[in-house]
């Protein structure tokens, strides 16, 4: 990943923290001094390197992980805003990456039950809830949105 | 990767598919703030495959469902 691909991606990232969703690539150009042709060059690259994940059609943010910039089953209150997480494990994920205290709310993926889960100094305050990956690790990225 | 109530409640969930890697919420959450807690970071780069198993291994995730480069 060269240090331009870098300095996108992070450019990325704090936008989308700072406009709560996915920047459009015509925000981070302005920002850039970059055209949006430019950015979405620069977000291909990114995504083939798993430093993001594009949509479908490869022209917007699907994941900026562990911020999804589509609603998901995993809403995140943190910072004085709702968040959406890709998965459980990005859940937690948005309160480490903003460094802040949150509230998960979700629903146990077998029966449907509401799981409301609070994380203060970086602990859960329902430690008897169980997480289950059923992807091993080098097959994450087969297809990371199923995973 | 999802949470849930109970083992039991992931063993209906999974039916008929072989069963992955269950770990407590704590765990989790420890696995959560090693790995993402420098997403944000103004001068983050990115994590080698080494540096991304040594965050697996330091909070017990080891075996080869947890290995990321596969033999």
């Amino acid at each position: 990943m060269s240090p331009a691909d870098i300095a996108l991606r992070n450019e990325t990232y704090q936008a989308f923290v700072a406009l709560g969703r996915s920047p459009s690539a015509e925000e981070v150009a302005v920002v850039m001094r970059m055209t949006a042709a430019e950015v979405r060059a620069g977000w291909r690259r990114l995504h083939e390197d798993h430093a993001l994940v594009l949509n479908a059609g490869g022209t917007e943010i699907r994941m900026a992980n562990p911020f999804s910039a589509v609603p998901s089953a995993y809403r995140v209150w943190a910072t004085d805003r709702w968040w959406y997480a890709n998965c459980a494990w990005d859940a937690f994920g948005i309160c480490a990456a903003l460094r802040s205290d949150g509230r998960i709310e979700t629903s146990c993926a077998d029966c449907g039950e509401p799981v409301k889960v609070a994380v203060e100094d970086e602990h859960p305050d329902e430690p008897s809830l169980l997480f289950h990956c059923l992807v091993p690790a080098h097959r994450w990225w087969d297809d990371i949105v199923f995973t | 990767m999802n949470l849930f109530r109970s083992e039991e409640h992931i063993y209906r969930w999974l039916g008929a598919r072989s069963p992955g890697a269950t770990m407590p919420a704590t765990t989790l959450s420890a696995l959560a703030h090693a790995w993402w807690g420098d997403r944000l970071a103004p001068q983050w780069k990115p994590h080698s495959r080494q540096q991304n198993q040594a965050i697996l291994d330091s909070v017990g995730l080891v075996g080869d469902f947890w290995q990321i480069a596969h033999g």
